[in-house]
């Protein structure tokens, strides 16, 4: 035990000389770093993603039998073949259909989802938000025998509302987990101030919640865009009628059991690509943004 | 169900009303499907001989053109039949049909070659064609040989369940611009043939003798080679028990064939499907391929007709053509179709005279019709034609693969394509490779015969 005396009569111990304050590693200023040290990673990296691109276009704008390294002579005969012969001006309309009806829905309902999971407490929220996680880790081929015996009772076999539905379906448990957290974000206090001015919560939560929600919702429903647009087995399954398939059930098709048509197929993965791209070009700034916040928990 | 915070219900419902009421008028819009009736047990029905029928083509995309033009004929010849197309690519095939036998919405026709013919009728999906064959008109004009194989491939009991429409062949492609220019003959032996693979080869300029199929349907290729070199005619042995595969024979030439990697062939060569495989050869580089009739209008269009010949495989040293079998495509009913005798109308239509030569002319195969067979095109169209001549004229042997096996697909992709990689790698030596597969296709084959009883 220390006493009062004990503590007076002992001599105060000198003050530790201040330590040295340690030097921190100095950052190299940018004009410092030597230029090829940035820009050879970068190029390296470039190369590996673009050259497989350029390939693609290489086959899709010469002729058939060109072994050149240039598109030159351009032609555009191959796109002209796929838009046309193989039916790629349906399939593109039928994808983007597909498209933006599951980005409508699932948005819709995630947002609804993604609301109660945010702002109420029931007994089973953990239980749901479990299921939710688990539900990802089944694949979708998995399903498939259910999926077509459910649709084939409800006579949605060949029509792009069962695609639509199954593409919701799938996409809404990671929609809904990314919303949850993006509302999660967003004060309560916001919310109830609107409250206060005598609006009720659905209105509080349009005027004051949904605007702050812009970024969370163009990753979602990008996120859902892109993978429906691309998502190859559940239109391969349930569509019979050519008239209804989609981009990626018609690329497949032009590859033959003993021979295939390059530069048609490079032809039909430019069309299939050219939408995704421009979208991303669009909205990545919102899409980074949107990603990284509802990443966080909240 | 409380709330976290202050309670505050919604008086307006109306927004989520409309929302919930738009997507049900936008599924319904889109909506309208056919109800997927059919499964694999259905017993389906005769029904009236009109109406519409569905065919699933199993080649879909670069036969739908073809199949188009036919289709319009026969609905110009029957006017109270439609027939609806639906071409579906020849990879995703099997994964469909499996799936609507077991949850409804088989079509009605649909093409079935040997490579899938055990698993269907195996499923018992497929209508026995025998007695409507013998009533048929079409009663002895298909080629018996491949009548007869697809018959093989349904099972052991020698039902038909596939009418044939078509015959592929193996057949050796090479360049006759730069034989010539190497003063080489044309390989119709295999000596010629890895002499002519070393002399074309040189690596500096990357240029090659041979690509070989070391991806996807690396197998049955390398079947063809060690077959063909061993002069071996048959798939089983005496007793029928076990396989010749490894035989030491095959065993060494097989050895052979894969030394060819990395030696007269680009190392890419390794994960070659035959997409890459026609791809690398059409680029212009490479002496010789193996691949079928099919990818014949491909190297028409890389190098014109006057740069290539397609021929019949090699000879091997006994003085004979040894060929493994190349699945025999056809045309199945399914037995849950509701109208089997519009069904059975358009598979004979589409198998006679006039309508399988004009689908074998496009598809560059051997028709299945001997009428059509006879056709002028065939000679214009010399891969084709020496393909037929070698299937009937008596010169080729044929080694019968075992479609029937229930495991046959496995065993000869997924369990050892990777297998074969290693002995290209030099990693595993090719009496391993033979002897492990042989041991899983004796046991497949001892199966089968149990379950025959």
């Amino acid at each position: 035990m220390i006493t009062k005396e004990a503590t007076v009569a002992a001599p105060a111990p000198a003050p530790a000389a201040p330590a040295p304050p340690r030097l921190a590693k100095k950052r190299p200023a940018w004009d410092e770093v030597p230029r090829w040290q940035v820009y050879l990673p970068l190029g390296v990296y470039l190369v590996f993603t673009l050259v497989p691109f350029y390939w693609i276009l290489l086959f899709s704008l010469r002729p058939a039998g060109s072994t050149s390294l240039v598109p030159w002579p351009m032609t555009f005969e191959h796109f002209e073949k796929v838009w046309t012969e193989r039916s790629f001006g349906t399939y593109f309309g039928n994808s983007v259909l597909v498209g933006l009806a599951t980005l409508v829905m699932t948005t819709a309902v995630a947002l609804a989802g993604g609301y109660a999971l945010a702002r109420f407490d029931f007994k089973v929220k953990r239980v749901f938000m479990l299921a939710l996680l688990c539900s990802q880790f089944v694949p979708g081929a998995l399903l498939l025998v259910p999926l077509f015996e459910i649709f084939a009772e409800l006579r949605m076999l060949n029509s792009l509302g069962s695609v639509i539905i199954a593409e919701t379906v799938f996409q809404l448990p990671l929609s809904m987990i990314l919303i949850s957290n993006f509302i999660k974000n967003v004060p309560y206090s916001l919310e109830e101030a609107a409250w206060v001015d005598g609006c009720g919560r659905l209105r509080a939560f349009r005027i004051v919640v949904l605007p702050l929600l812009r970024p969370g919702l163009i990753a979602v429903g990008s996120f859902a865009f892109v993978h429906s647009w691309n998502h190859f087995l559940f239109a391969l399954m349930f569509l019979n009628n050519q008239s209804k398939q989609t981009i990626p059930v018609g690329l497949n098709t032009l590859m033959s059991a003993d021979s295939v048509d390059l530069g048609a197929l490079a032809a039909g993965g430019i069309i299939a690509a050219v939408p995704v791209v421009i979208v991303f070009a669009f909205i990545q700034k919102w899409l980074i943004t949107g990603f990284s916040a509802g990443a966080v928990k909240g | 169900m409380k709330s976290s915070n202050r309670s505050s219900s919604p008086r307006r419902r109306r927004t989520p009303a409309a929302v919930a009421l738009g997507a049900v008028l936008a599924l319904t819009a889109t909506a309208c499907g056919d109800d997927g009736s059919g499964a694999g047990g259905d017993k389906g029905a005769e029904g009236s001989g009109k109406g519409k029928i569905v065919f699933w083509d199993n080649n879909g995309g670069v036969r739908t053109d073809v199949w188009k033009t036919i289709i319009a004929d026969f609905e110009k010849a029957n006017p109270d039949i439609d027939v609806e197309y639906v071409g579906i690519a020849s990879t995703e095939y099997q994964s469909k049909v499996d799936t609507a036998i077991q949850g409804g919405g088989l079509p009605d026709v649909g093409g079935v070659g040997a490579a899938m013919l055990a698993g269907f009728a195996a499923q018992n999906a497929l209508d026995p064609l025998d007695d409507r064959l013998a009533k048929s008109s079409l009663n002895g004009k298909l080629n018996e040989d491949m009548v007869e194989s697809l018959k093989a491939a349904g099972g052991d009991d020698g039902t038909l369940y596939s009418v044939p429409t078509s015959a592929n062949n193996g057949v050796l492609y090479y360049r006759t611009d730069l034989f010539d220019k190497a003063g080489l003959k044309e390989p119709t032996t295999w000596d010629a043939f890895f002499e002519a693979a070393e002399k074309l080869t040189d690596k500096g300029k990357n240029r090659f003798g041979y690509t070989i199929r070391g991806g996807a349907g690396s197998i049955a290729q390398a079947l063809d080679a060690m077959y063909g070199q061993s002069g071996i005619t048959s798939f089983w042995d005496s007793s029928g028990k076990k396989t010749t595969l490894n035989d030491p024979k095959n065993v060494e030439a097989l050895e052979k064939y894969a030394g060819l990697y990395k030696k007269v062939t680009p190392a890419a060569d390794l994960n070659n499907d035959f997409t890459k495989m026609v791809a690398q050869w059409d680029s212009g580089t490479i002496g010789m391929l193996n691949h079928n009739l099919g990818s014949y209008q491909d190297h028409v269009k890389a190098f014109g007709t006057d740069k290539f010949r397609g021929i019949p495989q090699p000879v091997g040293s006994t003085g004979k053509r040894v060929q493994v079998s190349n699945p025999v495509d056809g045309l199945g009913l399914f037995k849950s179709s509701k109208n089997k005798e519009a069904a059975w109308k358009f598979i004979e239509f589409a198998t006679s005279h006039e309508q399988n030569s004009k689908f074998n002319e496009s598809a560059g195969q051997v028709p299945a019709n001997n009428d059509a067979a006879k056709d002028a095109w065939i000679s214009e169209a010399e891969p084709t034609k020496l393909a037929a001549e070698a299937l009937t004229d008596g010169s080729t042997t044929i080694v019968q693969l075992p479609y029937y096996l229930p495991d046959w697909n496995t065993v000869s992709k997924a369990d050892n394509e990777p297998n074969f990689q290693k002995v290209l790698l030099g990693k595993m030596s090719a009496k391993d490779f033979l002897d492990g597969m042989a041991e899983e296709l004796n046991a497949a084959q001892k199966e089968w015969d149990e379950q025959k009883g």
